[in-house]
């Protein structure tokens, strides 16, 4: 196979030493390993769609990668499986900024989308933490987030049409440059699918113009409750932040120890509150967020004065993860969402939960949407491993519990697939797993991933024809 | 085969265990940039350390892909959670130096590069036979295309970076000050910029005065191991590194004045290079907290000769040691910042390493070139009338990179273009005039 | 067929299933039942009895786009949504309304004005129920600014051609857990699923609004002034341009702005004086308002040949040209309306001769080129027969049809009405 795979790529797009494998046998959520029968790190599209069918005609199952930064073991390999990387297919091949669309290779970072277009005053909007190195090809298998998500939506909205090579390397175009392509809409079926149903070769994405303003405030209050209330407050009166965070008094402890954002002192919970749009507009509901936010009783209110300013209020946030590790041997990111009116109630079943497991939880989230960032704190060295993972388990099922979801932005990948079944009935994963019994009936593309076990894709599913190996005990059909 | 890790200094596993995989680095990476491959990527070397630590053996697989690190600690300033890569990379270097095997190509060629770098008498013999092989029309020979193409790789990229031989500026053992003393410096006169570029370091040595330094250039200096330390070769460099310290301990200076980036890292780091000598650990760390970068201590004591005015447009390229490695980005472009007239123009990519790297381009002349290559472009595609840079090993590897673009750009050390403008002399940047570097 | 309708009249309840009457027909074809399901059990168990019947269904909302797409091969029996008309949960907090497919869009849109919110939906077919518009995924003048069906529509509950009920998404904005079926089934015509079900996400309503009004002499200049209006940071809620027969070469563009009211007009005087240098422009506030945002954005009329055309939006001039021109070279009436700031527009040519209609489409198809849509929405029995409704889908028709295949293998569900015979 890797003599094969050698002839498609040449000898350097073939990784097969042991150690080197090695390095690739997680993302960036390190506790699910696994350590890829070969690595193969294509160029063009010719190849992707050879090592494909290679992979295709000899039953191998093959899961394709692009940074490696996701964090659901979605990139996870198959042991023993072909694991395809596109980070050298980066290319940005298209840029049409009269009529808003970007064209590019998978392997083109986010951030990279923006650069391209940015002197001309656009940008692309999906802006993941994780922009400057995070591949596009990536953030359309998970359908990736970001602070501005509130507003501006996430990459589904972002992608207008997709070159997909399917699991039997046929080629398909989905959507494209013109809008509402008749037909199924396969394109936003295929963004999310955590690369089970394809890998895409070529991506057009939309890009919006710079808004006219940009206001940043950071708003403090006593507590996460009072700070919530002041959410409340600016949706109720009918405005819609390009983006609003909040950060917990642990995390703003960790935060200011690592990154100095100057953050106040001693507050129970902060909020990030950015507007952007059409100047007069932006003018007038900035004042009334202001407003909403004093009468709701904060105890500080800063404003950017510019964007060196509104960098730094950021900063803090978007380096609060890694801020953990100053406070904390290990951490466990968790992503869950729940109704934003819902916040107050969460956060202390959260804080209940810590404090019976013997564990601190420190709250990062985006709270226009409901998203949440529970950081459970732990030592490995105590032996806290197992806590803080049953800890990260339970806060999940609050969220389900409330009406929420299982995941916002990081996905389901290998990691969450168990929980699948408490958010989704066995019905609901039948009618995912028709969708993509559609695209890989071989079931050799990334498996393993989304769906809670193997599932068949017979010939007829559905109740009423048991498949045959259904009949042998050996498969279940959903 | 050998597990990967002797218990002399190994990569320390509490550094290695900071690292979250987050992937920040990986965009920071030169080798990530061109190759696209985890192994070749910060994360991928920290990974790989790991195996080594769980008992992976120092294959030849583990040491290329070492070997292929640049060292440009571009990874440090990207981290979010505070990697000490260059700590890691240093520990991992001197292991793969001490028991990786290499093959007698490989090893004859360091050796014959390590025999003379280091040297700064041996360079100036070298720079003597350089001067007559360019009287005798040989070095244009040598390096036009045909017969460069026949040479193995190596030697015809040591060929393309040959600094052009020029007459040495003679430099003073000590330069008083202009006016008031300020203060008292020593002046590191270094290896490859003593014989190369000895007119940097009069120029530094002027600018000091200028600005009310008393500058002594302690005799007897050696080398200051910083490519040694750099290439993981230890004993190397602590045997270097103690040389030096006594060649400027005689007397005392308010600091120790480095006008090459490489060098600096390396001597700010002697406390703990030194750190298990009893003889030397206090003594060395009380001599790094005096080194300072030059751009780094012209701001520290502030301006006070004035500048005149340079109306031209520089591209200031940062040496990788310089800000990755001290964190000094700041100050040079305050310095250059401050002459009128003069317009700073910034470069894309500015943060990746133009492939110099030590002697990375020499043993990695491949890549080492395709670095070169993406950097010139760069800094061609600035407009920039002349390029600046604080490192000669930067300075050749531009310029070589430059004349393959069949572009080129004068090349200026930044105590060049603060010496002009104190002394009201203007800078050749028209090609045809250009001073070559 | 007795039988048939006893099973149904057992499953819905005597009242709610009948023999199918004239005004039952799906664009022209027949049904022989209709039954109205008062709940997602009933849905199901009316399909389980199609399904081993082998019957087809068509499911049928407010009827209001039954004449859209393909006619359906077979039609036996039509299942009207009429009956699913409760808004079920609008949590106004959270900007999230759950409501049954059968709602109409105005009851809904009524419901959710006291709390001064809105779904941000404005598809200009008066009567629409939601499950319908979001099967047709129909659009109007606000996609601009807020997208269509398809972007809004965060949770669904399907009843599947087995009678699998099947839920997917959820009640939050944020979600990506497992595929994204909401996309799937937004505009899938009733080829995969009954929807009985929808969760939408909400937006305040706008306080205040101002329009803008430009007058093009040339579909170049609209084109022009198109491109210089998005171009500028401006966010307009709509940008509707209309051409008609009567307008000769000339365009109207229509730019509403609306928010706060002081940012309204700041932005409206914007626009016009942009729009001034293209043509003539004039700002239009209440009470006249309403008025001419009706002239710009009604129906699109009956009779003749009803399209949708949709392409870059840099080729908005080129598809007006295109319409323009087929409608001179046979002698047709024509009005063209739509998202100008989109390239998705509604043309609708007439003329007494309809012979000569069935020429159109495959005249502007040829104009356009393959990287335009000409889709036909409404057109004569004999039209649609002639001339394939909706146009080549490219290649992935092949994994379209699998996917219909694996979610409705026996082919019940509006067999024919979409793409490629699906």
């Amino acid at each position: 196979m890797a003599r094969q795979l050698a002839a498609i790529v040449g000898q350097g797009g073939v990784v097969a030493d042991l150690e080197a494998r090695r390095t690739y046998e997680s993302d960036a959520l390190v506790r699910h390993r696994a350590i890829p029968g070969l690595v193969v790190l294509p160029e063009t599209l010719e190849q992707v769609r050879a090592i494909v069918t290679l992979c295709h005609q000899r039953g191998v199952p093959f899961v394709a990668r692009g940074a490696g930064t996701g964090l659901s073991a979605g990139a996870l390999p198959v042991e023993d499986g072909v694991l395809i990387v596109l980070s050298r297919m980066r290319r940005i091949l298209d840029v049409d900024v009269e009529n808003q669309r970007v064209v590019v290779e998978p392997g083109v970072t986010n951030l990279a989308v923006t650069h391209a277009v940015g002197g001309q005053g656009y940008y692309y909007a999906p802006d993941p933490s994780s922009q400057v190195v995070c591949t596009v090809g990536g953030n359309v298998a998970e359908n990736s987030g970001g602070a501005h998500c509130l507003k501006y939506g996430f990459t589904t909205h972002h992608v207008l049409g997709l070159e997909v090579v399917l699991p039997d390397g046929s080629l398909v175009h989905l959507g494209g440059e013109a809008l509402d392509t008749p037909g199924y809409d396969l394109v936003g079926a295929f963004v999310g699918s955590e690369g089970t149903l394809g890998i895409a070769t070529k991506i057009t994405l939309r890009i919006l113009r710079r808004p006219e303003r940009v206001e940043t405030l950071l708003a403090s209050f006593e507590s996460t409750d009072a700070a919530g209330e002041a959410v409340s407050a600016v949706i109720g009166a009918g405005i819609v932040p390009a983006a609003v965070e909040m950060m917990d008094a642990l995390s703003i402890q960790a935060t200011e120890a690592a990154v100095h954002p100057g953050y106040p002192a001693g507050a129970g919970a902060i909020l990030i509150v950015e507007l952007d749009g059409p100047a007069a507009e932006v003018a007038a509901q900035f004042e009334e967020v202001e407003r909403l936010c004093r009468a709701v009783g904060c105890r500080e209110i800063r404003i950017a004065r510019d964007d060196v300013e509104r960098a730094l209020l950021w900063k803090g946030r978007r380096s609060a993860f890694a801020a953990m590790a100053r406070v904390s041997p290990n951490y466990y990111v968790q992503d869950g969402v729940i109704p934003r009116t819902a916040l107050p109630r969460v956060l202390r079943r959260i804080a209940e939960l810590a404090a019976a497991a013997g564990l601190r939880v420190a709250n990062v989230f985006h709270a226009g949407d409901g998203n949440l960032h529970p950081l459970v704190l732990y030592d490995a060295g105590e032996g806290e491993t197992e806590r803080a993972e049953e800890l990260a388990g339970r806060i999940l099922e609050i969220c389900l519990e409330h009406g929420g979801s299982i995941t916002g932005e990081h996905g389901v990948g290998a990691d969450k697939k168990a929980a699948m079944p408490k958010m989704f009935l066995a019905a609901d994963l039948h009618a995912m797993n028709l969708l993509r019994c559609a695209f890989d009936p071989a079931g050799l593309c990334n498996p393993g991933k989304l769906f809670p076990t193997p599932r068949l894709c017979g010939e007829r599913p559905g109740p009423g024809r048991p498949h045959p190996l259904e009949q042998a005990g050996l498969g279940s059909v959903f | 085969m050998a597990p990967a890790f002797d218990a002399h200094h190994p990569p320390d596993p509490h550094l290695i265990d900071d690292c979250v995989h987050c992937g920040f680095c990986l965009p920071a990476c030169p080798t990530y940039l061109l190759w696209g491959e985890e192994m070749d990527s910060p994360r991928g070397r920290i990974h790989l350390m790991k195996q080594g630590h769980e008992g992976a053996p120092l294959s030849a697989v583990f040491a290329r892909h070492f070997d292929l690190c640049l060292g440009c600690l571009g990874c440090v300033t990207a981290c979010p959670s505070g990697v000490r890569y260059g700590q890691l990379l240093e520990a991992t270097r001197q292991q793969v130096e001490r028991r990786h095997p290499r093959s007698l190509a490989d090893r004859g060629f360091r050796w014959a590069l390590f025999s003379v770098l280091p040297y700064p008498g041996r360079l100036r013999w070298a720079r003597a036979a350089l001067r007559a092989c360019a009287r005798l029309g040989l070095l244009a020979l040598a390096r036009s295309r045909g017969l460069a193409r026949l040479l193995p790789a190596r030697a015809s990229a040591l060929l393309a970076l040959l600094p052009e031989p020029r007459r040495p500026e003679p430099l003073a053992t000590s330069v008083p000050a202009a006016g008031p003393e300020r203060h008292r410096v020593a002046l590191l006169s270094g290896c490859v910029q003593q014989a190369f570029f000895s007119h940097v370091n009069a120029a530094t040595a002027r600018v000091l005065a200028a600005e009310g330094c008393a500058v002594a250039v302690p005799a007897r200096q050696g080398c200051c191991g910083a490519l040694s330390l750099h290439a993981g070769r230890e004993a190397e460099a602590q045997a270097l590194a103690r040389r030096l310290i006594e060649a400027f301990e005689a007397q005392e200076y308010d600091a120790v004045v480095v006008n090459s980036a490489g060098c600096g890292s390396a001597m700010k780091d002697y406390g703990r290079l030194l750190g298990d000598d009893p003889e030397y650990a206090a003594r060395s760390a009380r001599f790094a907290a005096k080194v300072r970068d030059l751009a780094e201590w012209l701001v520290e004591i502030g301006p006070r000769a004035p500048r005149r005015p340079l109306p031209i447009s520089v591209a200031y390229h940062d040496a990788c040691h310089l800000s990755h490695g001290q964190g000094i980005r700041r100050q040079p472009r305050e310095l250059l910042g401050a002459i009128p007239e003069l317009e700073l123009r910034e470069v894309s990519e500015a943060e990746i390493c133009c492939g110099s790297a030590g002697i990375f381009n020499l043993v990695e002349p491949q890549a080492g070139r395709e670095l070169g290559d993406r950097k010139a472009a760069h800094l061609l595609a600035s407009g920039a009338q002349a390029i600046i840079s604080a490192n000669p090993g930067c300075l050749l590897q531009v310029r070589a990179g430059l004349e393959r673009a069949v572009g080129s750009l004068p090349l200026f050390h930044l105590a060049e273009i603060l010496d002009a403008s104190i002394r009201g002399r203007p800078v050749p940047v028209s090609p045809s005039r250009a001073t070559r570097v | 067929m007795p039988d048939t309708l006893a099973a149904l009249r057992a499953v819905v309840g005597p009242p709610h299933a009948w023999l199918a009457a004239a005004g039952d027909a799906v664009d022209g074809v027949a049904p022989r039942f209709v039954a109205a399901p008062g709940s997602a059990e009933e849905v199901a168990s009316t399909l389980r009895l199609a399904d081993e019947a082998g019957l087809t269904v068509v499911p049928r909302g407010a009827g209001t786009k039954l004449a859209w797409g393909a006619p359906p091969t077979r039609a036996d029996i039509v299942v009207s949504t009429r009956r699913l008309d409760a808004v079920l949960e609008h949590a106004a907090g959270d900007l999230v309304v759950r409501a049954q497919a059968g709602v109409p869009l105005e009851a809904l849109q009524a419901q959710l004005a006291p709390a001064s919110q809105w779904l941000a939906l404005d598809p200009p077919e008066p009567g629409a129920s939601l499950g319908g518009v979001v099967a047709t995924a129909a659009s109007g003048p606000r996609r601009q600014r807020y997208g269509t069906a398809r972007d809004l529509l965060i949770g669904v509950s399907v009843v599947l051609a087995d009678g699998t009920l099947a839920k997917a998404g959820g009640k939050v904005v944020k979600n990506v857990a497992g595929y994204d079926l909401c996309k799937l089934f937004t505009g899938s015509f009733g080829t995969l699923g009954v929807i009985v079900e929808t969760t939408f996400r909400l937006h305040p309503r706008p306080v205040g609004r101002c329009l803008v009004v430009a007058d093009l002499d040339t579909s170049r200049a609209l084109g022009e002034a198109v491109r210089s209006l998005l171009q500028t940071a401006l966010v307009p809620s709509a940008l509707e341009l209309l051409a008609t027969t009567e307008s000769g070469a000339a365009g109207r563009l229509a730019v509403l702005f609306e928010g706060v009211p002081a940012g309204a007009v700041a932005q409206a005087q914007s626009a016009e004086r942009l729009l001034a240098r293209h043509g003539r422009s004039r700002i239009v506030q209440e009470p006249s308002l309403d008025a001419e945002w009706r002239v710009m954005t009604e129906a699109i009329g009956d009779g003749g040949v009803r399209l949708k055309l949709s392409g870059i939006v840099g080729r908005v001039p080129e598809m007006i040209d295109a319409v323009r021109a087929v409608a001179r070279q046979h002698d047709l009436r024509f009005r063209i309306a739509g998202q100008a700031g989109l390239g998705v527009l509604g043309a609708r040519l007439e003329s007494p001769d309809e012979a000569v209609l069935s020429e159109v489409v495959p005249e502007l198809r040829r104009r356009l080129g393959p990287r335009a849509h000409v889709v036909i929405r409404h057109a004569p029995p004999r039209v649609k027969r002639a001339v394939d409704v909706w146009g080549d889908p490219g290649d992935a028709l092949p994994l379209m049809t699998r996917v219909k295949q694996r979610f409705d293998p026996h082919g019940t569900l509006s067999p024919g009405r979409f793409v490629g015979g699906l």
